[in-house]
């Protein structure tokens, strides 16, 4: 009898694969009609574009912890990492004059921030072999004790010049039947680049495979040759410069900068990333099932009102929406627990 | 008496990570003695000091009880916060001004926000044992949905105006002694004779070493899983139910913070984060220090955020002196064993 993963029986960029993809992409239309048909404000152009526009950042973040998910491992310093790189970037450029209408510089200072963060993530968890979630969950406190104990605790309003533009930067307007403009940010672009570049590095790369080998089975890796703790590092490295870059784009959209946004938010983005269909467990986990997770719950949070929930019950549909995500999880992963023990008797006998 | 006190130094000094967490708890004292003496030297610094220990503790407590198991429980901040508001607002709207019944409807009210705790930890248990979720995500989920009630049923607002006679409870001392340390004291002896006295409780340290094994000899995983998480949900409504009375308010986002601190506390009160082994007194000792701490740099008037950089700071720091600890003991031990041979 020969093992399986779910990801290596489909092939190549195969875009809407598994019956979890389906079932969000169903349940995101299915939502849709009911919110359109209560309310047919609903139907608009500017309902898609407000929805990408807020759903835009999360998406950086969601991806960024796929990356952990599936390595076996959980992050719930990500947000923090990000808002203490973009609000540092800010800081430093503001203090240095570099007041440019240039984008590179703070994308990458903050992804520098970022990754510098990240490597303490990696020491603690590849270096001395620390449960990730006590890790990050320590080094979370202590990023955020050190941004506003010593960087700054201030909101500052005016963040450079490039940044303040970006935030305004348009691919797409289209006016409305109700005379408003309906924006797309241009952000889409580059966002659906990384995340088809990071499904690419996912699925064809060696340093792809070993993170969802390390994630199916650690011990297993290590005894095929895989450098486990090498790639561990790079993982939480790069998902320190991935929240770093979230981060500082965050600041843009928001045009301003404020050393205590984001603290809270890795919730949601970890329902997402679950309902998306990654495995805590490790060894599962989709690009595109996690950008479905973040627009349905975006789709949620948004328009709860339109589905005549008060929108204090907010962070309670995020709570029960994760919380059915893990439990199909794990009633998935049970089921298939019980065939392949069915499918090894069968072989036996 | 002496016998007592050397009994008690007798048995904090038989365990390894109590003997350390002694030590730290000496060292910061007198550090911050030395350092600001005029106030924290106080015999009102160290009163308040007694008030504010009992609720952390218990949270912690309720942490520990999960990762006795092996597991984690991330929602007892938001089962605290549920329980007090439901507590709260029942006593705001069944007691009236002169109710001759106001201590009658108080032991109903604690009693159903308890029970409120008691149902949340249960809920956590079946998702857990019942259905099979990972403790982390499954907590982690609780911790949202259970907060999302608390701020969705009241819109997001706290409730004030508690009545007197219940806010006195938490604000009275019994001989001496801060009525909540008390229930701290009561509360912790019952989980210390729960793990080591019940078969129960015994159970819970042998799923937490080894589930396989726990569920070969013939453990019902299942139930001492369920049992434990619901005490966590018990323990933590009775820090929601000192919090209300204290404060004489409930809030739906009170302590957020504590998550931190409590998973904080628990390590460093020498709880093995991966199961079997952690003990009540090192709990509540590390409590002590933790609050010591705050205490400290509150006098030295550090920000609460510098306060939540130590945080973060002393948990990674005692989870790497664990791992070179145990690498070092694993080390000697090899050493030893050929010689034996």
């Amino acid at each position: 009898m020969s093992y399986i993963t779910p990801v290596s029986k489909r092939k190549g960029l195969q875009l809407f694969g598994s019956p979890n993809e389906l079932f969000l992409i169903a349940a995101i239309v299915v939502l849709s009609l009911v919110i359109g048909l209560n309310n047919s404000v609903f139907f608009s152009i500017a309902t898609p574009f407000d929805l990408l526009r807020s759903s835009l950042i999360e998406i950086l973040f969601a991806l960024g912890l796929l990356i952990v998910l599936v390595s076996g491992g959980i992050d719930i310093s990500f947000p923090i990492v990000g808002i203490f790189a973009g609000y540092t970037t800010v800081v430093i450029m503001l203090r240095f004059e570099l007041d440019t209408y240039s984008l590179i510089i703070p994308l990458v200072l903050a992804a520098i921030v970022g990754a510098i963060l990240g490597s303490v993530n990696a020491l603690l968890i590849a270096g001395f072999g620390l449960p990730t979630l006590i890790a990050t969950l320590g080094t979370a406190g202590m990023f955020r004790g050190f941004l506003l104990s010593y960087v700054g605790s201030v909101y500052i309003a005016n963040i450079p010049l490039g940044l303040d533009q970006f935030s305004t930067a348009d691919l797409l307007s289209v006016e409305t039947s109700a005379g408003t403009l309906a924006r797309l940010h241009v952000l889409v672009i580059p966002i659906l680049i990384l995340a088809i570049a990071l499904a690419w590095m996912m699925r064809r790369t060696m340093f792809g495979r070993t993170i969802f080998a390390i994630g199916g089975s650690e011990e297993s890796a290590r005894r095929m040759g895989m450098n486990v703790r090498w790639t561990k590092a790079r993982i939480y490295i790069l998902v320190g410069a991935l929240s770093g870059v979230a981060g500082i784009l965050y600041i843009s959209l928001q045009r301003k900068a404020d050393p205590y946004d984001l603290a809270g938010t890795e919730l949601e983005i970890i329902a997402a990333v679950v309902l998306g269909g990654a495995s805590i467990m490790g060894g599962y986990g989709t690009v595109t099932g996690t950008i479905l997770g973040v627009l349905l719950i975006n789709l949620i949070k948004d328009n709860l009102i339109l589905l005549g929930v008060p929108g204090s019950w907010q962070r309670a549909a995020v709570g029960l929406m994760l919380l059915i995500g893990v439990i199909a999880q794990a009633v998935a992963d049970k089921r298939r627990l019980k065939q392949s023990v069915t499918v090894a008797k069968e072989d036996s006998e | 008496m002496k016998d007592i006190t050397q009994n008690m130094v007798k048995s904090l000094l038989s365990d390894r990570k109590l003997t350390q967490l002694v030590i730290v708890a000496v060292i910061v004292f007198a550090a911050f003695s030395i350092l600001v003496p005029e106030l924290f030297l106080t015999s009102r610094n160290f009163v308040s000091m007694a008030f504010q220990i009992p609720e952390i503790a218990l949270l912690a407590l309720g942490v520990m009880l999960a990762m006795l198991t092996a597991g984690i429980d991330l929602s007892v901040v938001s089962m605290s916060n549920l329980a007090a508001l439901s507590t709260a607002y029942l006593l705001v709207t069944q007691v009236t001004e002169g109710d001759g019944n106001v201590y009658v409807w108080i032991v109903i009210t604690l009693l159903i926000g308890i029970f409120v705790g008691l149902v949340a930890g249960l809920a956590n248990g079946l998702i857990i044992a019942g259905i099979g979720v990972t403790p982390i995500l499954a907590t982690l989920a609780t911790l949202t949905l259970y907060n999302g009630i608390a701020v969705g049923v009241r819109n997001g607002q706290s409730i004030i105006g508690l009545p007197e006679e219940f806010v006195a409870i938490g604000n009275s001392s019994l001989w001496g002694i801060p009525m909540p340390m008390v229930i701290l004291l009561v509360a912790g002896v019952g989980v210390a004779i729960f793990i080591n006295k019940t078969g129960l409780g015994m159970q819970s340290i042998l799923v937490g070493a080894n589930q396989d094994a726990a569920r070969y000899s013939g453990i019902s995983v299942k139930k001492v899983l369920i049992m434990t998480y619901t005490l966590s949900g018990g323990l933590s409504a009775l820090a929601g139910l000192i919090i209300a009375s204290r404060s004489a308010s409930a809030n739906p986002d009170y302590g957020s913070s504590y998550v931190l601190l409590a998973i904080v506390i628990v390590v460093l009160g020498g709880v093995n984060p991966y199961g079997g082994f952690g003990t009540v007194t090192g709990v509540i000792l590390a409590t002590g220090v933790l609050q010591m701490v705050a205490s400290g740099f509150n006098a030295l008037r550090f920000s609460q955020f510098f306060y939540q950089l130590a945080q973060g700071f002393v948990l990674v720091a005692v989870m790497v002196l664990n791992v070179y600890v145990d690498k070092r003991r694993m080390a000697a031990k090899t050493k030893k064993a050929p010689k034996e041979s």
